[in-house]
């Protein structure tokens, strides 16, 4: 069952490499994560498909194909530089950060929390909450705390 | 390959000697090769280029300026005399090295200047000698003495710029490195005219330099070679820590290096993922509106 932190290295690597799109695990969690990279303008779109290729019509999956479904991501670039320049996890499975609205207030405003570091200019958390995966200003307007699950810039 | 000095003497030794000497025998064309270009077949007969070379015994006059035969052409008076007399002079050997070296190379010229800077502006620019030391060339002879500057200069509003220069004397040293900084002038990006825009990481060599924006009123703590570089950029409130070696010369390149290249702004930002930027700081809290 491939976590958070196995996305988080396969966007960076895609995008270190310049690729176009990259092809990851198809789990509600990974497709999760996906969507608030796309509405946060990171990539340029999330896709299912083949592990070939995207699919251009809709397939359901079955027992049979579920062993080949992937999430394709669109890579964004701009000015020959990539969007992403990194995606790191925050909670690990050797230390899990899970923090309250007022620590997650700290991180927005750019200061520390919990030996994490505060959010430069341009740059996203991503968390887990009880109203599902949020950006985390989303969160904030919330009221909601949750596990801290990577930042990306 | 004959030098023009040598065309021009030769000129003026076929002048005084006598004209039955026989010279015709270099230039003539000798009947076989006159055989060979008269081909069977041939539509037109050649034509030597230089009239009077094919025909023995027709040379031109070695005193007369040829336009194809005399490259060089001297200069001639009103009535086009040549002047024989005086030589013409060549360049010479290159200068000693010692004049080339003790040359400080203070004008600078103003069109290459960015910025749309001019002379008057980098009057009033500071400058601060921030490395002078003593360097030794080991030759076969023994030690040769240097004086080593790196000079920052910058004029406080974003635009500034390092330079090195060594020299046997001090002085001069720092002078060629003032000048020298001023050619490798750049304009640094300052968030709200005071501050770097986001914290910076930077590895150059073994310096590691990791800068913080900080608000108002902070201060510049840092380096104290960061401290003058930020004084003359015009960075009011920054903090700083140089992690590993704190080599003078590495810590200032590595600090020009860093502000130059790794600062990212908002709006960059914004365009590349496709989203405006806002404003929220100055509008909310700003008392010029």
């Amino acid at each position: 069952m491939p976590r958070h932190y196995d996305l988080c290295a396969r966007v960076q690597n895609g995008f270190a490499a310049r690729l176009r799109r990259i092809a990851v695990p198809d789990t509600k969690l990974n497709l999760a994560i996906s969507n608030v990279l796309y509405k946060e303008g990171f990539i340029a779109g999330v896709s299912r498909g083949d592990h070939v290729q995207p699919d251009t019509d809709y397939v359901s999956t079955t027992p049979d194909n579920i062993a080949t479904r992937r999430l394709w991501l669109e890579l964004k670039y701009n000015n020959d530089e990539p969007v992403l320049k990194k995606m790191s996890a925050v909670s690990k499975p050797s230390k899990k950060i899970v923090m309250k609205v007022e620590e997650l207030q700290n991180l927005a405003a750019g200061n520390r929390a919990q030996f994490i570091k505060g959010l430069q200019p341009g740059e996203i958390a991503i968390l887990t909450t009880n109203y599902g995966v949020l950006e985390l200003r989303d969160a904030l307007e919330k009221g909601a705390g949750g596990e801290v699950l990577c930042r990306a810039i | 390959m004959a030098s023009p000095a040598l065309w021009q003497r030769c000129i003026a030794a076929s002048a005084l000697a006598s004209t039955s000497r026989n010279v015709t025998r270099t230039f003539t064309t000798t009947s076989a090769v006159a055989m060979a270009r008269q081909r069977p077949g041939a539509s037109k007969p050649t034509v030597a280029r230089v009239p009077g070379l094919d025909q023995p015994g027709t040379l031109h006059n070695l005193s007369e300026i040829h336009p194809l035969l005399d490259h060089y052409p001297r200069k001639t008076d009103q009535d086009g005399n040549l002047d024989l007399e005086t030589p013409k002079l060549w360049a010479s050997a290159p200068p000693l090295d010692n004049m080339l070296k003790n040359q400080a190379d203070d004008d600078v010229d103003e069109a290459s200047l960015p910025h749309g800077l001019t002379k008057d502006d980098l009057k009033k620019f500071l400058k601060r000698a921030l490395v002078v030391k003593r360097t030794s060339n080991m030759t076969t002879a023994g030690k040769i003495p240097s004086m080593y500057a790196l000079v920052v200069v910058g004029n406080g509003e974003g635009i500034a710029g390092y330079g090195e220069g060594k020299d046997d004397e001090v002085a001069r040293a720092v002078r060629k490195a003032t000048n020298r900084a001023m050619r490798n002038l750049t304009a640094f990006d300052r968030y709200d005219d005071r501050t770097i825009y986001h914290d910076i990481d930077h590895k150059f060599h073994a310096t590691n330099i990791q800068f913080r924006s900080r608000p108002p009123g902070f201060g510049n703590r840092c380096n104290h070679y960061i401290h003058e570089i930020c004084s003359c950029i015009g960075i009011l409130d920054i903090s700083a820590k140089v992690w590993g070696s704190r080599n003078p010369m590495n810590v200032i390149k590595a600090t020009f290096e860093a502000l130059s290249l790794k600062q990212k702004l908002p709006e960059d930002i914004a365009r590349g993922r496709g989203k405006r930027v806002v404003d929220v700081q100055h509008t909310y809290y700003g008392a010029n509106e």
